[in-house]
């Protein structure tokens, strides 16, 4: 090797030392927290914890949210656990799917429970729609159960099989009595399943609101109803009816972010203030409402373990409809 | 459209975004060269310099570093028979042998070549065709992803080697390896042996590290002591393409581009699929069948221009109708929509200037990545001149770092570590490594998209049958095998031709 | 002292070069893959949870798998028993027990690396290891080598710890 190459490579050694030694005091000022969403990247959970993330700059001087998608669901969440004991500096999105669904219908799925994981703050709660293809013409619940008494077979797109929006909805068919004739269609994200409706695969999806308004805008879905108590009044869709006022079972879509359980309760308290910083920022509630369609929420612990538990409730008492 | 074009210039034509151009496109590009260092990652790792930026700017950033990485991953595939991503696999069949003929830069200035034109052609279809294609898009479903996974697997015999059969086996152990982890329909996991790290699946970047880079080193026990030694002819590598050359290129560029444009608008296809069908198609095609494998330019040309030309194919479904095509698509949807901006076609007259911008920069970004890869083309040629005793071990310790860096844990490097010692058996027992890639990147999407038909068809197999696009594709499936048939029989008819004349 | 060990080492290669062996390629896959498949489909029940709901099982696509690979496998192997009955040449593979062992200490370096690495926490540790193990492999006298490639490592773990985030 000629000594002009020996040179050229001690250059090149030279500055990856420098660069070593300047990222070295960047990383070192703050410290930086992995929010790990087990969900797609274009996801809602996703996308809000880079929002936070981006935010979490603004706010603290000392901790950097540092958002990362791992789609899995509950495998991202098993091998999180895994990976992850006390005082990591990393945190996981928990939908109430996994701890209050999952949980009670499929246990064998997880590898960890509750009891696992510290809560640290919530951010948003989702009401899901149900949207139809347009062809269809369902607008309202009376034309999906006129649909439903007619019809042999429903097929129904969802985010997984065993997601919150799964459950939802088979609860939803189970309490019409129309169990025995749903079919669930499992796609890899909420986005997906709303397209899986947009191009007549499947004759309803249940996503979130921002999922389908595209579809929506463009003619080929129709939204049917909202999975929550009241109507929803959307600038975007209109009215939507709330399945709740028909007395069919609903729950809003909630996603704590949860740590390692054993963390240092102070350290989850300065998480938990850094969040409800970002989420009492005017740019964050706006954006979440007219952007993302959902609002903001956060929740005390026993406001958490209040919702687990009445999800939990409404996924004991239809059971026997989603299991058949 | 006219009338956002001017509006979007002012918007695009800045310092700051030509800057972010810059540092997106150098990073890109090393990073991607670095096996198991993928373009996701690097997304992911300089996302949060995005926040402190507004869309246009961190946009740009963001296309930088994906163009550039779709390149970036043909460096270390031609110069150390290493893809640096899974979708440069196709680039090292020929682009290492070229290298090895003593034609390094050569290689390089074709990968880059054809990378760049690819990624404009497809820039352009994103501009000009962008709603219309994804309207198209929009029609396929499930029942077609799959036909195009079957599409994609007759691949496999072009790329068996000395025998299908063999070919055949390694890729159903690709598939097969694909199966591990969390059921994608039900969440129940398979194949998992008790190992709970197994519940992720396995990672195709990490197998990628044993399958090819690992493996390579080992490999050096078959090498001869003389072989240390520095090539003379890579000293004498002026990097010059003839114009024969360069008239060869055409044919395979424009259709490696046009293909990665038609794969890209398929969501959950992505790149590396692209590479392989248009590797596949060039030498189906070529005149000079016989140098594929061998250092064909039309090969390096054709698996370039295809993964480069996904670029700007998968941001029409993202643009037009929110939908990422692949993970790193997935990544700037986020991006886009942190900064209120919520993609779909009412966004182009909302925000057609921002929309618009996004769409001019793409150009842009593979004008720089072209000038940067002018420059950096002769110095990353001379890896090739650094002595084996130093770079062997560099690379170890890259795919070592690499190899950790996808999940951060060190269970990926034991995986790396267990396909090195399977590549190395199978190369013992003449297998192909190709195919068991080919089923790693094809699986999961072959058979959700099976069983998804399936179900929503109640098991009948008409759905497979049930549109015009499905019947394209296997029309495009029957052409392919019989291409490949065809010139198995003409090989067989050679070789017995020339042994009688030996004889 | 180096040189001693070379020169016997070189004696030690000399008399390896000479021991090979043969395996009739297809024969042998087809047998591997064949019980491979086998071994796959015997366990599948343990190691796949289905529902009795689904259309089409977590079952359905491995077990297609494994019927192709099993076919492929008697195909591959039927054709060389078939060669050999008839008498006519069949593909064989020559294994030459210096490479072999070669190899053997090639997987041990990396093995080592990455024990090194695991056992101290320290990347750093295991790449420097890497460094001088292979510089010895490749019998390396020159100083300058040594040095740039340690630098190298240590350099390559810097700028993953703490350029890029990485906890190496």
């Amino acid at each position: 090797m000629k000594k002009r190459s020996i040179r050229r490579l001690c250059l090149v050694l030279a500055l990856v030392m420098v660069l070593g030694i300047s990222g070295a005091t960047s990383a070192f000022a703050a410290e930086t927290w992995t929010v790990t969403c087990p969900y797609a990247a274009s996801g809602v959970a996703a996308v809000v914890s880079n929002k936070a993330a981006e935010k979490s700059v603004e706010y603290s001087d000392s901790i950097t949210l540092v958002a990362e998608a791992i789609p899995g669901g509950e495998a991202t969440m098993n091998t999180w656990i895994l990976d992850h004991t006390a005082n990591d500096p990393n945190l996981v999105f928990v939908g109430e799917g996994v701890l209050s669904i999952t949980a009670l219908l499929d246990p064998a799925k997880l590898q960890f429970d509750y009891e696992d994981l510290a809560y640290v703050e919530n951010l948003y709660s989702s009401i899901f729609v149900m949207s139809a293809d347009a062809k269809l013409e369902i607008n309202n619940i009376d034309d999906l159960k006129a649909y439903v008494a007619e019809a042999d077979e429903i097929s129904v797109a969802t985010n997984g099989a065993t997601s919150s929006e799964a459950f939802l909805v088979a609860a939803l068919f189970g309490s019409m009595e129309a169990g025995d004739k749903l079919k669930l269609v499992p796609y890899q994200s909420a986005a997906e399943a709303a397209q899986a409706v947009s191009k007549g695969e499947t004759d309803f999806a249940v996503s979130h609101q921002s999922q389908i308004l595209e579809a929506y805008n463009q003619g080929a879905v129709t939204v049917v109803c909202a999975f929550d108590g009241e109507d929803l009044e959307s600038e975007y869709f209109g009215t939507v009816e709330g399945v709740g006022k028909y007395g069919y079972p609903y729950f809003r879509n909630r996603c704590p972010i949860m740590a390692a359980a054993g963390t240092d309760e102070e350290k989850i308290a300065e998480l938990k203030e850094l969040y409800d910083e970002i989420l009492a920022d005017e740019e964050v509630v706006e954006w979440l409402h007219e952007t993302m369609l959902l609002e903001v929420d956060p929740l005390t612990k026993e406001e958490l373990e209040e919702h687990l538990a009445n999800v939990k409730s409404i996924a004991e008492e239809y059971m026997d409809v989603v299991v058949g | 459209m006219l009338q956002y074009i001017a509006p979007a210039s002012g918007l695009l034509f800045t310092l700051q975004n030509i800057l972010w151009i810059n540092i997106g496109v150098f990073i890109g590009a090393v990073f991607a060269a670095i096996p198991g260092l993928t373009v996701v990652l690097c997304v992911i790792l300089f996302l949060p310099l995005t926040y402190s930026l507004s869309a246009i700017p961190g946009m740009m950033f963001l296309l930088g570093i994906y163009c550039a990485g779709g390149y970036g991953g043909s460096v270390s595939a031609i110069l150390i028979n290493t893809p640096g991503t899974p979708h440069a696999a196709a680039t090292m069949l020929d682009g290492h042998p070229l290298s090895k003929a003593g034609r390094t830069k050569a290689a390089l200035k074709i990968a880059l070549y054809a990378s760049t034109f690819g990624g404009i052609f497809s820039a352009l279809a994103l501009l000009f065709l962008g709603p219309q294609v994804a309207k198209l898009a929009a029609q396929l479903g499930t029942p077609e992803y799959f036909m195009v996974c079957v599409f994609g697997l007759t691949i496999i015999a072009g790329v068996s080697g000395k025998s299908i059969i063999r070919g055949v086996i390694a890729a159903c152990l690709g598939l097969l390896i694909s199966c591990i982890g969390s059921d994608p329909m039900t969440s129940y996991d398979r194949f998992t042996f008790g190992i709970r790290r197994l519940y992720l699946g396995l990672d195709v970047a990490v197998c990628l590290i044993g399958l090819f880079a690992l493996v390579e080193i080992v490999s050096r026990a078959e090498q001869k002591p003389d072989a240390l030694h520095m090539d003379a002819r890579k000293m004498r590598d002026n990097g010059t393409i003839t114009k024969e050359e360069y008239k060869r290129l055409v044919r395979p560029t424009l259709m490696g581009s046009l293909i990665g444009v038609m794969v890209g608008i398929i969501p959950g296809t992505g790149a590396s699929e692209a590479s392989w069908f248009s590797y596949s198609q060039a030498k189906n095609m070529s005149k000079h069948k016989e140098e594929f494998g061998n250092g064909s330019v039309e090969g390096i040309a054709a698996a370039e221009s295809a993964n480069n030309a996904v670029t700007g194919a998968t941001l029409i479904p993202l643009l037009t109708l929110g939908i990422p095509g692949d993970g790193t698509v997935a990544i700037m949807l986020s991006a886009l929509m942190i900064n209120g901006l919520n993609p779909g076609l009412s966004l182009f007259t909302t925000q057609g200037d921002i929309m618009y911008a996004i769409m001019l920069g793409l150009i842009l970004v593979n004008i720089f990545m072209l000038l940067q890869g002018k420059i950096l083309t002769p110095i990353f040629a001379k890896v090739v001149s650094i002595p084996q005793e130093i770079l062997t071990p560099i690379i170890v310790i890259f795919c070592f770092a690499g190899a950790y860096s996808v999940n951060k844990n060190y269970f990926d490097v034991c995986v790396a570590l267990v396909f090195c010692v399977l590549a190395w058996i199978l190369r013992k027992l003449d297998m192909p490594p190709v195919p068991i890639l080919l089923g790693l990147v094809l699986g999961k999407m072959t058979e959700t998209n099976f069983r998804r038909a399936l179900l929503i068809s109640n098991g009948s197999p008409k759905i497979f049958v049930s549109s015009v696009y499905c019947w394209i594709f296997i029309g495009l499936i029957v052409l392919a095998v019989g291409t490949i048939l065809r010139n198995q029989i003409k090989e067989k008819k050679a070789r017995a031709a020339s042994v009688s004349k030996e004889e | 002292m180096m040189d001693k060990i070379y020169v016997r080492l070189d004696a030690l290669g000399e008399k390896l070069k000479t021991k090979e062996c043969r395996i009739p390629v297809n024969l042998a896959v087809g047998v591997v893959f064949f019980l491979f498949s086998a071994v796959i489909l015997l366990t599948m029940p343990q190691q796949v949870a289905i529902s009795e709901k689904d259309v089409v099982n977590g079952r359905a696509f491995p077990k297609l798998l494994m019927g192709v690979m099993m076919f492929c496998c008697v195909l591959l192997a039927a054709k060389d028993i078939y060669k050999l009955v008839k008498k006519q040449p069949i593909e064989w593979k020559t294994l030459n027990l210096l490479v072999e062992i070669k190899a053997l200490v090639i997987l041990g370096i990396l093995l080592i690396t990455y024990v090194l690495w695991r056992a101290s926490g320290y990347f750093v540790l295991g790449a420097v290891f890497c460094a001088l193990a292979f510089l010895i492999y490749f019998r390396c006298k020159k100083p300058s080598y040594y040095a740039i490639t340690v630098g190298m490592a240590v350099g390559i773990w810097a700028v993953f710890r703490f350029l890029l985030n990485v906890r190496l």
